[in-house]
């Protein structure tokens, strides 16, 4: 009866919204709580400066960042839309894959125009390369396509020219390529082969009569898949193929050839055709092409590893054909690296409208006649957003590190960047993925509406899980290299050094019996328990190993290599944590980042190795479980500080993350 | 006490009209410029309104040819002089939070904008829910002039015009007319100034806070003024190209590579206007305004706040004295600004602008709180 009276008070109340209702007892009762939006900046404080949480979490080129920001919010280009009285930037998904594209290169040389890619590729400075990683963090938020398109100008075409090239190619492309009067692309996939790069079928021989290579497309499992750039704009392609010199074949190289001249016509002895439409991306053109014995000049041979002298003979400074190929792979690694960045940036987008919506929706009154309850007040909801929050704090960190690995690179450092940037890229896109399914749910049906932003985000990334290596191959290549770093220390019987695994040497670290809230949330604890796992783990693999045969010993052993692949990716992640905390002078945001910290560590203690593999009693790992909802409880007052200290401006959030109500009024639907 | 009611309130004049609260800023021969007790007094009456149910609207115009020439900075120099750089800045704490209130306030206020609207008279009145413009209406923020930078929360507003106008305006000071305030935004209406008696007489009727309703009303004595075929805003292509630029520096050569493609008197006037303004100041605000277009309206005021603070305190630079001197008070219109080019300023330097003041018991401008108010959608929108 009560809940009837009450829908009927609810009802009246719409009805006679106008007037003022008959005598309550304060007139601020008489608009219900769920009628009103209420911004949560009027309600939530503060606790740490959340400009200097952004210095950290961003870490560089802040006002850069902002520039960039800025440029896209004052361009009719980026679509913008008004929503509740605000302005909100997202591509319009409801144009046709043409209009998408055309709309993308548009903007591209709007940003062009605007000195943004200056020095991309002419500049060589540590700062260049960290402020074009600023650059893609900033317009992925806008746009996938965006990122991507700029990323095989930049990182696929233009960092192929620059790591396998020599000067002459540098002197010849870059500073064009820089201001895309070159448009180029990277030819590698084909359909029959993806992650095998060397098993690509394309060849390449060389006519010495003339000083051309001669590139053909054999069958048509060997047509090239998925070049982005290929169906409408590329000019230039670099293109892996076998090389077969006089009969040998020398393995896969890299060559440039002309796809289109400057009008935009298809070149004579290129087939191109479109890959059509696909489950996100669509502003991207990928395209696939056929090479019917393509000549190219001799000097189109990117040839920083290996050479074709005039009159025909093969040179190369590296012998080893699985060095030679290792270093053909190294234009990946850049964009390995952006993959894994973005991919952050979309957790941090996902969370914040999701938390910033969980903020101001509220459902179910706890009682008759009481307000119903903010999402976000929910021990549930806590549960299902704060620990994610940790997650991309911690990817946050970690993504700083990796950046800086990767600019500060020297020879010695490639093992451990090939490492590192394979784990991180794997469980970044997957935790990603993760994060926007988990916000989307949290949005309720708002979040299916492609204004929202987060279900259209999971059809714009899904595609990260598999492009610049696949997920589960890079997984399976981090458990080899730490396989091999086993068996070099033991073989040497030299100790462990570099990729975090000093720790090996040292005694195993013992989990106490009776867990409790303090070693719970200590740092030390959280460190031993993650390396207790990668400690055993790496152990049981070797032993496994060893003990198949030879040839097929991985094939067998791809349970232990994955879990062992993702205990050595959380504990690298831990650990980046760690150092970007100890940074911090005590205070407000060491404390909050203290919890964070403590959070990221606990749900990684609820993987199941954990209990499978016994590092943790059923007593302890319930403790764990509850000290997970305590701290979840504790980081609910922060929640708005930690979404707002991503630094993304309001306009590229969406509407459920303002007022939502307004946006969707019937005013609205007017205008 | 009691009896000293008059010469200070008389700055501003109030009259009450059914639902309709009509605050004339009455200080006619220095163009209505805001003193401290004007700012007071209108954040005083600000206040009560809003409490007060039998009020529905504010209408805020200026006796005589301005509306409001700005805040009234020679005071605020003289105070320094007197005392010390905490009486300057506790002027723009009052006047910020004025400016705040008015950004977020539960009931619409019509600004009638007929005259020169310059500087504080700016954060009088953009805030607020609707600004009618007329034909004599002159509106400029011409602070960087003056060693000083577009404050009031014009990091919020001017960042929000279309394009790279904000930038534009706030730089070089330029001056706009009212037809280029509507098409701007600056103002939400037009009304030729012959028409204002009798559109004040149909506000004054008005017993709603509808802003829908408030909005016709005015609409029916608006008209669509005509650019004029020189006006600045037919320029937006010349001004995206060069103001979307990251520095002031490279604004200029964006500025200087227009004009070796076509001789522009207009372009040749705003490289001379630039290179005229405190190179500080010009540093400051282009900054300030690109923070302010990803920020709320608060957050912007309160960043504002400690850049005033730093100017008046003068330890970075002494521009803002400067500027005062040759501008308003010695009048030799020559000012001599120091550092004196845009290069010898590094990033630290602009940097310490926006950092907290290094003061004992200085605080950051703390804002009212706005919670207990049932705020409309324009005012949720801005935070």
């Amino acid at each position: 009866m009560d809940r009837a009276f009450q829908r009927t008070k609810i009802l009246a109340n719409h009805l006679f919204q106008s007037r003022p209702s008959p005598p309550a007892q304060t007139p601020s009762l008489c608009s219900n709580a769920c009628l009103n939006y209420s911004p949560p900046e009027l309600s939530e404080n503060y606790a740490f400066d959340i400009k200097e949480m952004r210095k950290l979490i961003d870490g560089h080129h802040v006002e850069e960042r902002d520039w960039l920001f800025g440029l896209m919010r004052q361009s009719k280009l980026f679509n913008p839309r008004v929503r509740g009285g605000r302005v909100f930037m997202s591509a319009d998904y409801n144009q046709s894959m043409e209009q998408q594209r055309e709309m993308t290169w548009k903007r591209i040389m709007y940003l062009l125009e605007r000195g943004v890619f200056k020095g991309w590729l002419t500049e060589k400075e540590e700062e260049v390369e960290m402020r074009r990683f600023a650059c893609f963090e900033v317009l992925c938020i806008f746009d996938h396509s965006i990122a991507i398109k700029l990323g095989v100008q930049f990182f696929l075409w233009g960092g192929a020219i620059q790591f396998l090239g020599t000067k002459h190619h540098h002197d010849k492309w870059l500073r064009d390529t820089e201001n895309l009067f070159f448009k180029g692309c990277f030819a590698m996939t084909e359909l029959g082969h993806g992650s095998n790069v060397r098993g690509v079928e394309t060849v390449t021989t060389y006519d010495s009569n003339t000083g051309e290579f001669v590139i053909n497309t054999p069958c048509e499992s060997a047509q090239k898949y998925w070049i982005g750039g290929a169906a409408k704009h590329a000019t230039h392609t670099i293109v892996f193929s076998q090389l077969n010199i006089n009969g040998t074949n020398q393995g896969v190289h890299a060559f440039i050839a002309q796809i289109r001249d400057a009008d935009g016509n298809v070149c004579p002895n290129i087939r191109i055709a479109d890959c059509g439409h696909k489950i996100g991306l669509n502003g991207v053109d990928n395209g696939r092409i056929w090479f019917d014995n393509v000549r190219v000049p001799r000097e189109n041979l990117l040839n920083s590893v290996a050479d074709v002298s005039p009159d025909g003979i093969y040179l190369s400074s590296i012998n080893d054909p699985d060095q030679r190929f290792g270093a053909f792979l190294a234009p990946l690694t850049a964009g390995r690296v952006n993959i894994a960045l973005i991919a952050v940036y979309q957790s941090k987008v996902g969370l914040a409208i999701a938390i910033r919506y969980a903020l101001t929706r509220r459902a179910f009154s706890l009682k008759p006649n009481e307000p119903e309850v903010l999402l976000l007040d929910y021990p549930s909801h806590q549960r299902r957003l704060l620990p994610l929050l940790a997650k991309t704090y911690a990817m946050s960190f970690a993504g700083n590190y990796l950046k800086l690995l990767f600019v500060r690179r020297k020879s010695q450092s490639n093992k451990t960047i090939h490492v590192v940037s394979s784990s991180f890229k794997a469980t970044f896109t997957w935790n990603n993925m993760q994060i926007l399914q988990e916000c989307r749910e949290a949005c309720g049906g708002q979040g299916l509406k492609t204004e929202n932003r987060i279900g259209h985000l999971k059809g714009e990334y899904d595609v990260q899980s598999t492009f610049e290596g696949d997920n589960n191959i890079l997984m399976q290549q981090v458990s080899k290299a730490l396989l091999a770093e086993y068996v070099a220390a033991q073989k040497r019987n030299k100790v462990f050094k570099g990729l975090g695994l000093e720790h090996m040497n040292k005694p195993c670290p013992l989990i106490p019996s009776q867990l409790t809230s303090t070693t719970l949330r200590c740092s030390q604890f959280q460190m031993d328990a993650l390396r207790l796992r990668e400690r055993d783990l790496l152990n049981r693999f070797v032993a496994d190993v060893s003990q198949c045969q030879a040839k097929h010993a991985f094939l067998m052993s791809y349970q232990l290599a994955e879990d062992l692949g993702k205990a050595f990716s959380e504990r690298s992640i831990f650990q980046t944590f760690v150092e970007a905390e100890a940074t911090l002078a005590a205070g407000s945001l060491k404390d909050v980042l203290g919890m964070l910290r403590s959070l990221y560590a606990l749900i990684c203690l609820e993987d199941v190795a954990f209990l499978r593999y016994g590092y943790l009693s059923m007593d302890n790992a319930a403790t764990v479980r509850r000290e997970i909802t305590k701290i979840c409880s504790e980081l609910r007052p922060h929640a708005l500080a930690l979404v707002s200290s991503f630094g993304i401006p309001d306009a590229f959030l969406s509407p459920i993350a303002f007022n939502w109500i307004d946006a969707n009024s019937w005013s609205s639907v007017q205008h | 006490m009691a009896s000293s009611v008059s010469p200070q309130q008389d700055e501003v004049l109030v009259e009450a009209n059914s639902f309709a609260r009509t605050l004339t800023l009455n200080r006619p021969k220095q163009l209505n410029a805001l003193s401290f007790q004007m700012i007071s007094r209108l954040l005083e009456l600000f206040l009560a309104y809003e409490e007060d149910p039998n009020v529905k609207l504010v209408i805020v115009k200026g006796k005589g040819r301005a509306f409001c020439a700005g805040g009234d900075v020679a005071a605020v120099v003289r105070d320094i002089r007197a005392d010390c750089w905490k009486a300057g800045a506790n002027f723009f704490l009052k006047e910020f939070t004025l400016n705040y209130l008015m950004a977020t306030y539960s009931k619409p206020q019509v600004s009638i904008l007929n005259g020169i609207v310059m500087g504080g008279g700016a954060g009088a009145s953009v805030h607020g829910r609707f600004r009618v413009a007329t034909e004599n209406s002159v509106f400029a923020m011409p602070e960087t002039a003056l060693g000083l930078f577009p404050d009031v929360g014009a990091s919020y507003f001017l960042s929000r015009l279309p394009g790279f106008f904000g930038e534009y305006v706030g730089l070089t000071g330029s001056r706009l007319d009212g037809a280029e305030m509507l098409a701007c935004g600056l103002a939400t209406h037009f009304v030729p100034s012959a028409k204002l008696p009798m559109l004040e007489a149909a506000l004054c009727d008005v017993d709603s806070s509808d802003p829908a309703i408030i909005s016709s009303i005015i609409d029916q004595y608006c008209e669509q003024p005509s650019l004029n075929e020189q006006s600045v805003y037919n320029r937006l292509d010349v001004i995206d190209r060069c103001f979307s630029q990251k520095t002031v520096e490279e604004i200029l050569s964006a500025l200087e590579r227009e004009v070796v493609h076509r001789m522009d008197g207009w372009i040749s006037a705003t490289i001379q206007t630039l290179k005229k303004a405190s190179p500080t100041s010009l540093k400051i605000s282009l900054r300030s305004i690109r923070k302010g277009r990803l920020q709320g309206v608060g957050p912007c005021l309160v960043r504002e706040y400690r850049m005033v603070c730093h100017v008046m305190r003068g330890e970075v630079s002494k521009d803002f004295f400067e500027g005062c001197r040759a501008l308003l008070l010695d009048k030799d219109k020559n000012p001599k600004w120091e550092p004196s080019k845009l290069e010898l300023i590094a990033d630290g330097t602009v940097d310490c602008y926006f950092s907290k003041v290094n003061n004992e018991d200085w605080e950051d401008l703390k804002l009212p709180t706005r919670s207990k108010f049932n705020l409309p959608p324009f005012a949720i929108a801005k935070l």
